[in-house]
């Protein structure tokens, strides 16, 4: 397991590129998602801000 | 001979209804996000664990299963992102303009995992981690070329105006693609030629290369997965007085 994790003497390049590979992944999953909820409720608060008469 | 029948085109006149496109999204995105989490696991296995260390790089080869993924998407978002706004310049489709909005904050952030993991791999192989370097500097400018694109369309309260300026930048930098792409073939670089990305056969064995192609899958896949998501909210902003926005949101 620590040979592994030493990565033949290559860990300090290895996992910061896969840490900064998983950053990358995480931020556009949790973006898309932020953004696809804030125009859900934009869009919420257009519609009620028209009224029901519309 | 029977006589012929017109086309039918309602499915394609379907793709350009915000409605239509705001559900399908929703439907397919699952499709995607889930066959792109297995594919990158399967990747990550095969590469972290059971691929051997390379005969000259040693373990720090393994840095090729985040960067190689990471340098196609940044290509491939790009080209994706291109043609959308392409297709929306000439037709005047909106649902195109969405798609190309769409892509650039996911192009401009992989094309940073494509640059930052490059360096990593840099420093222990060449000695550096930045060198002005014809593969470098191009990649470095398809960065920016995704930034002048989402500041431009910040730039503008108009979307309409965001679209025509923004797609037109869209275009005209695609010219970049090609550069990156062939810039370790037509000048003498520092980066590797390609390994997988060429006419002849691959030069990895199959215990390296199966993994570096499940990861190359399941990003795309992961791509699209996103685009779907950030589509939605797109389409969503733009339809200000839509009367379906109510029916989606139910009460």
């Amino acid at each position: 397991m620590r040979e592994f994790f030493a990565m033949g003497g290559y860990a300090a390049y290895v996992w910061p590129a896969y840490a900064v590979t998983l950053a990358v992944v995480v931020f556009n999953i949790v973006s898309a998602r932020r953004s696809l909820a804030r125009a859900r409720e934009e869009a919420r608060r257009r519609l009620s801000m028209r009224g029901e008469g519309s | 001979m029977a006589t012929a029948r017109p086309l039918n085109w309602t499915w394609f006149h379907r793709l350009g209804s915000p409605p239509y496109i705001y559900e399908l999204a929703a439907r397919l995105a699952p499709w995607f996000g889930w066959p792109a989490a297995l594919a990158i696991v399967g990747g990550l296995w095969g590469g972290l664990v059971l691929a051997p260390p390379d005969y000259q790089q040693g373990d720090g080869f393994r840095i090729i299963y985040v960067h190689a993924p990471s340098a196609w998407m940044s290509l491939m978002v790009y080209t994706t992102m291109a043609v959308a706004a392409a297709t929306g310049l000439i037709w005047r489709m909106k649902i195109a303009h969405a798609v190309a909005a769409s892509c650039a904050p996911i192009g401009a952030s992989f094309t940073l995992a494509a640059l930052v993991t490059g360096a990593l791999w840099g420093q222990p192989m060449w000695g550096t981690y930045w060198e002005w370097d014809p593969r470098l500097t191009s990649e470095l400018i398809l960065f920016f070329l995704y930034l002048g694109y989402l500041g431009l369309r910040a730039g503008f309260d108009d979307t309409q105006r965001a679209d025509r300026a923004s797609g037109l930048l869209a275009v005209v930098g695609v010219v970049n693609v090609p550069i990156i792409h062939y810039s370790v073939t037509w000048w003498n670089s520092l980066h590797q030629a390609p390994s997988v990305m060429r006419l002849a056969k691959p030069t990895m064995p199959p215990s390296m290369l199966v993994p570096l192609l499940l990861m190359l899958l399941g990003f795309t896949l992961f791509f699209v997965a996103i685009l779907l998501v950030r589509l939605r909210a797109e389409v969503l902003n733009r339809e200000r007085s839509a009367s379906w926005v109510r029916e989606v949101l139910g009460p």
